[in-house]
């Protein structure tokens, strides 16, 4: 290289690492992107610093693989994992299927496809500045998913588990089953923002696509507040003893919140033993199940437990879910009850109602917890499960009083 | 409103199932005496605050404060309030959230020696329980002086506050904070005053060191993965380090430092507990219980040092003026409420051997001082050279592996060897890998105390001392208080001195080039 091109190519690089470490995107060729981050990160440990003296580190926890469609999903997606990065270092890996060509007209008319990589840095407290995790942005035309599945296997840090953060339907799901399960660890999904009822049998699938692979749901790990709250009524001095003895169970949500509220069910159901009888819509077009005791003692035709999924209004978080309310002995209510996006108030028999905060949290953050312990609970299989046979009882067309 | 006699026979919570990875305790009250002091303003309830950011702490949950102090509960909120805008790990502090907070807690006055005093408190705290709806669990947090430890567990007792635990009932628990005594038989007596009234499971002995992030990661460290315990003994293991070190002086505490030394303030407690986990066996369980027990063998292995080799293991001196930081500051004897005749260590460095199969003949070097030029604490454990050296016969030095546990500041792991340098020559250089939680989790460990408090709320005891590890530590320690009590006596004082900002005396640096080793710079 002569000096002048040498001088050139010497100021291109310092450009590209003043936006890489800005946080900024740089486009790269695809079969350059390893070692377009090598350099980048090299330059960076040799300069030492990046701003405000601190320096810099390069870390992950996790390959995260995204995969959104159309250019609407993949700025969503860049938002979220650009919050995830505060929380948890990630490799994340994006995948953006552009049938439209609106992101990239050149590679798409061309039928290849382009990247970018970018960093996420994090502000530590006392205004040091400290780069942690990168972001690869792959996009390609309509078929490009068929190299996705190469790309990902390429890009993943070695030693370093691998999540697919699947939250986009439109996606083409071989991409997820064929390319991405086989090397992905865990498998995290969304039932609170991304699907309702008609869905679950789709879920219920995946989730036994991806046995024993942990499967995570972004909408569970939101309902853990509610039920939080709903299960410390139960703790001391009350008791798990009423539990045993509720006769009706309320659950109050948001017109598409039915598949949470339905989760809910399943939770209490499945924990209790509730044997489900049959289903019945109601005449405000909600859905009313019957339940039998685990030890029978009514038979099958008087129910034990009426549970009600009852569409409402009221501010909410994305979970959907308003309120728990069970009775027990027809008489004494146990009731959570959200009063605001962050507030509740608690009601139990012995002590007077009382508002209390109910904890919200980002997708972001639900993310993070996601690939934390959270994230591998077996019951959210379980009531899965569950809520799927809830959804399969035929329901009775006959409207049903609350 | 129903009574709870109608609700028996109490049954276990089923809908626990499944969040028992959330670490929420069961609705409880804290009660702090000492609530007025600084442990509280700058450590407790800032750890509380965060806790409940965090969101690991029931819905239901009160702090009452209890201390000399006339406060009222608007006054103590505020001081709070302060401290954690000044000490929370999670700040600034959310303004609703610490309203919410804020709502639950309480202050009442008194005395920690007056019986009447205990009878209100227990009627203020029965009380809270009732308007807030709590079951009636308690933690007791003794932030007090140790001269009152006793009392106030005897007041507890006849306040009948703290019953001994009883199935199906609400749990009490008793933290006790450091100074657990000021020799073996202080402390066999304490232990044996508390255990009239509490039981064992119900004491909390926190030293805030196992709180600590890293320390915990040594457990996990051993025995998580399969690579270093098979080198974690004498066939590979040379010697061990165990640093220490403070930048402050003695600051505003100068009469109690008088009466403790660097020997019982730091060595005593945190020094021999990082020691027991760095050198226990692994535990059947990670249980309370099942850990305690391999710490305690630990303790218990300890070689009493011999007459004949005392002057070789230890080694203690005084600070003098020097410089930290740029400051100039006074030697020990020249601080407030100090001796200028004082012979107080204020730096202990020893050398010990565990007498178990593991670490036969290999030597432990502890060090601990005040007014050093870095607040640093941290395990090395410097491994054997390879048995036989290829390089380095042209003069180069080939430095040993040594895996470093960093556990304040910068928590993290480094372990050090020797790399050939890029180009055609076989020049060997020493190159460290290293684990940072700052760097490697993006987020900063939480504070000890939230760990700790969390695990007292939960019924945890694995990260708290238990009566026989105390007694054990202090049977070790109280032996060289006797010979340097002896020494007093006799008129002739082993004391040296170091300049502050140094590592220590040349004494301590002798110690180990005798076994031709050196100190670490850490």
């Amino acid at each position: 290289m002569s000096p002048d091109a040498d001088r050139e190519h010497g100021s291109f690089e310092r450009a590209n690492f003043e936006r890489f470490a800005r946080g900024e995107s740089i486009p790269v060729e695809v079969g350059e992107i390893e070692r377009e981050l090598g350099a980048l990160w090299k330059r960076a440990s040799s300069t030492g610093d990046t701003h405000a003296g601190a320096a810099i580190s390069r870390a992950a926890l996790w390959n995260l693989v995204i995969p959104a469609r159309g250019a609407g999903a993949l700025a969503k997606t860049k938002a979220l994992v650009d919050e995830i990065a505060q929380g948890v270092p990630v490799r994340a890996i994006t995948l953006c299927l552009d049938d439209s060509g609106e992101l990239n007209a050149g590679a798409a008319a061309g039928g290849g496809l382009s990247a970018t990589i970018e960093s996420n840095v994090v502000s530590q407290p006392g205004g040091a500045r400290v780069v942690y995790s990168e972001e690869i942005t792959l996009r390609g035309p309509a078929g490009a998913e068929t190299h996705f599945g190469a790309l990902v296997r390429a890009l993943q840090i070695p030693g370093v588990p691998t999540a697919a953060l699947w939250m986009d339907a439109a996606m083409p799901a071989a991409l997820l089953t064929r390319e991405l399960l086989p090397v992905t660890d865990r498998l995290i999904v969304d039932t609170g923002s991304c699907a309702r009822p008609p869905h679950l049998y789709d879920l219920q699938r995946l989730a036994a696509h991806a046995h024993p692979m942990p499967v995570a749901d972004l909408g569970w790990l939101r309902l853990g507040s509610l039920r939080l709250l709903f299960a410390g009524l139960f703790d001391p001095p009350v008791g798990g003893a009423p539990l045993r003895r509720a006769t009706r169970l309320s659950v109050r949500h948001r017109p598409r919140g039915d598949l949470s509220a339905l989760l809910v069910v399943a939770w209490l159901g499945q924990i209790l033993g509730w044997r489900p009888l049959r289903s019945a819509q109601t005449s405000d077009g909600g859905l009313r199940f019957d339940f039998a005791r685990g030890d029978g003692a009514r038979g099958d035709v008087e129910p034990d437990i009426e549970a009600f999924l009852v569409p409402a209004e009221g501010a909410c978080d994305a979970s959907g879910v308003l309120a728990i309310e069970l009775a027990v002995d027809g008489r004494d209510d146990y009731v959570v009850c959200r009063t605001a996006i962050d507030q509740a108030s608690v009601q139990l028999p012995i002590a007077p109602a009382k508002a209390v905060k109910l904890d919200s949290y980002s997708d972001a953050e639900l993310c993070v917890a996601a690939l934390g312990p959270r994230g591998r609970d077996p019951l959210f299989a379980k009531c899965l499960a569950y809520a799927g046979g809830l959804w399969a009882l035929e329901p009775q067309t006959t409207g049903s009083q609350r | 409103m129903k009574t709870l006699s109608e609700e028996a026979p109490l049954l276990p919570n089923p809908l626990r199932e499944g969040l028992v990875e959330e670490r929420i305790p069961e609705p409880a009250a804290m009660v702090i005496f000492g609530a007025s002091g600084d442990l509280t303003r700058r450590k407790l309830l800032p750890a509380l605050y965060s806790l409940t950011r965090d969101r690991l702490l029931p819905a239901r949950f009160a702090v009452l404060g209890f201390g000399r102090a006339a406060l009222t509960d608007e006054a103590f909120r505020e001081e709070m309030r302060r401290g954690c805008e000044e000490f929370a790990r999670r700040r600034p502090v959310d303004p609703a959230l610490w309203a919410g907070f804020a709502r639950n807690v309480f202050y009442q006055q008194g005395a920690y020696d007056d019986p009447a005093a205990f009878l209100r408190l227990k009627a203020r705290l029965e009380e809270i329980e009732h308007t807030l709806g709590l079951p009636g669990n308690r933690v007791f947090y003794l932030s007090t002086p140790p001269s009152t430890f006793a009392p106030v567990i005897r007041s507890l007792g006849h306040a009948n506050l703290a019953p001994k635990p009883a199935p199906g009932q609400p749990f009490s628990r008793v933290i006790i904070e450091k100074p657990f005594g000021i020799d073996l038989q202080t402390a066999r007596a304490l232990n044996t005053e508390v255990h009239d009234i509490l039981a064992e499971q119900q004491i909390y002995r926190i030293d805030h060191y196992l709180g600590k992030e890293t320390v915990q990661n040594l457990l996990v460290f051993r025995f998580a993965n399969g690579i270093f315990e098979p080198l974690w003994n004498n066939h590979f293991v040379d010697h061990v380090q165990i640093t220490g070190s403070e930048t402050v002086g003695v600051e505003a505490r100068g009469g109690y430092f008088e009466q403790a030394g660097s020997l019982r303030d730091m060595v005593q407690n945190h020094l021999l507990q990082v020691l027991s986990l760095a050198a226990m066996e692994p535990p059947v369980a990670f249980e309370a219980d099942a850990v305690r027990d391999e710490k305690l063998k630990v303790l218990k292995a300890l070689r009493f040092i011999p007459e004949s080799d005392f002057e070789h293991q230890v080694v203690r001196a005084q600070y003098a003026a020097g410089s930290i930081g740029g400051k100039t500051v006074p030697g020990y004897r020249s601080e407030p409420d100090v001796s200028p005749r004082s012979t107080t260590e204020t730096f202990v460095a020893l050398k010990l051997f565990i007498d178990s199969w593991r670490w036969a003949g290999v030597p432990f070097y502890l060090r601990s001082g005040k007014r050093m030029p870095k607040r640093v604490t941290e395990i090395a454990i410097q491994f054997k050279e390879a048995p036989h050296l290829l390089f380095g016969k042209r003069g180069e030095t080939i430095r040993p592996n040594v895996l470093s546990i960093r556990i304040q500041p910068d928590e993290g792991i480094a372990l050090n060897f020797g790399s050939k340098l890029p180009g055609p020559a076989m020049e060997i250089a020493p190159v460290s890998m290293e684990f940072r939680y700052g760097s490697s989790f993006g987020v900063e460990p939480p504070e000890a105390y939230e760990r700790l408090l969390l695990d007292c709320l939960l019924g945890d005891g694995t990260l708290f001392t238990r009566a026989d590890e105390v007694e054990a530590s202090w049977s070790w320690v109280s032996r060289i208080h006797q010979r340097w009590a002896a020494e007093v006596a006799a008129g002739r004082t082993t004391l040296d001195t170091y300049p502050a900002g140094s590592w220590g005396p040349e004494a301590a640096d002798r110690m180990l080039t005798a076994d031709g080793r050196a100190w670490r710079l850490p």
